[in-house]
């Protein structure tokens, strides 16, 4: 014989199944939010750490690390979304090591407008506030997803940035001759990809390409600390 | 007729067919979890860069754990439930089909508005999910005792 089930018993299991689904999906939307809000704030990660233009930390730092990247560029985005913040935390911020950002431009019209902004708040010394914003809404390649209208909007989110000057300078076109030395100096450094780290010290020199996770930073790091 | 009504209880073809969309699923998530620890980036049709920008996103992670590695314990669990005959099966299929539907409905919402990029595995794996949903609520609709 075949069980036949009482019909407030089937209603019941019926309610018990899309309650536990809801509560479940609820659950992990949660975690899914908190998790992608888990970078913490850039003026927290930045604050009280020397900049000067692009560069990050202190200027007598055994250690230098830079980065030529591209604000579009997805793995650049990852980067200076999950591994940049331990390295700032554990190097940058204990005088260890300094960063400095290249910014290539060499991926379409939106790298080259997000790369003007950043290097018009670099002017201000709050270019690393800038470039976080940038990743953090970091969108799809080439799809015009750098506005005007996003660029102000991250301009009013950086504390500290006048947003007066900010703008002239972004209009002004002045970065261009900057991006070409960035070009330049990749191009006699062999860099033509990015994400591309040169880590150089007393120790050495080690280029990283492509995309690293932190172990890796910290450990040519190390090596180049000698 | 308690011979038919059994039949219905087992569900055969809805069984197969949840077994091959959990299969099918598995597959994707394996690849796109894969692709994700490697950190290569996704093949994705038409030279698209969708796949990759998701892929990187700040919603590629909960607690650590790669997005696809809920697909593949999901697919799994599916397939699990697909291969019970009994309630306990057709329950649990419908509750894991709800959450991949409602959690894979959210994940598309953030690549449509938040990210602003589709990821082809990541729509096909929703699509599949939704048809595993429709498949786990006629086994829930024919269980004996439903009419």
């Amino acid at each position: 014989m075949t069980r036949t089930v009482p019909p407030g018993s089937r209603r019941l299991l019926l309610a018990l199944t899309l309650g536990t689904a809801v509560l479940v999906t609820g659950l992990l939307v949660a975690l899914s939010q908190l998790g992608a809000g888990h970078a913490g704030s850039p003026e927290e990660l930045y604050a009280g750490i020397p900049q000067d233009g692009t560069t990050l930390g202190e200027a007598e730092a055994p250690v230098t690390v830079s980065v030529y990247e591209d604000f579009q560029c997805p793995f650049c985005g990852r980067f200076g979304r999950e591994v940049l913040p331990d390295v700032v935390r554990e190097y940058v911020r204990s005088g260890e090591v300094r960063v400095e950002s290249r910014p290539m431009a060499f991926l379409g019209e939106d790298s080259l407008e997000a790369a003007r902004a950043a290097l018009a708040a670099a002017e201000q010394d709050l270019y690393w506030q800038y470039h976080s914003l940038l990743f953090e809404n970091q969108g799809a390649e080439n799809t015009g997803y750098v506005t005007d209208a996003l660029l102000e909007r991250l301009a009013r989110q950086t504390p500290g940035l006048d947003p007066g000057p900010w703008n002239d300078l972004r209009a002004s076109g002045s970065a261009g001759s900057e991006l070409e030395d960035v070009r330049a100096e990749a191009g006699a450094r062999g860099v033509d990809s990015t994400p591309t780290l040169i880590v150089s010290g007393p120790g050495g020199d080690e280029v990283l390409e492509g995309a690293r996770d932190f172990e890796e930073v910290a450990e040519a790091i190390e090596e180049a600390r000698g | 007729m308690a011979d038919d009504a059994r039949s219905r209880t087992n569900g055969g073809p809805l069984r197969a067919a949840l077994a091959a969309l959990a299969a099918a699923g598995f597959v994707i998530s394996a690849y796109l979890t894969w692709v994700h620890l490697v950190g290569t980036a996704p093949v994705c049709a038409a030279g698209s860069t969708g796949c990759l920008a998701v892929q990187t996103s700040p919603y590629a992670e909960i607690l650590g754990a790669p997005v696809p590695v809920l697909g593949l314990a999901a697919y799994a669990g599916l397939l699990l439930s697909a291969t019970q005959r009994g309630q306990v099966g057709v329950y649990l299929g419908l509750l894991l089909t709800l959450v991949g539907t409602l959690f894979s409905a959210y994940l598309t919402y953030l690549e449509l508005f938040v990210i602003g990029a589709v990821c082809q595995w990541c729509v096909a794996s929703a699509a599949i999910m939704a048809a595993a949903l429709v498949c786990a609520a006629l086994r829930v609709a024919r269980l004996p005792g439903t009419r």
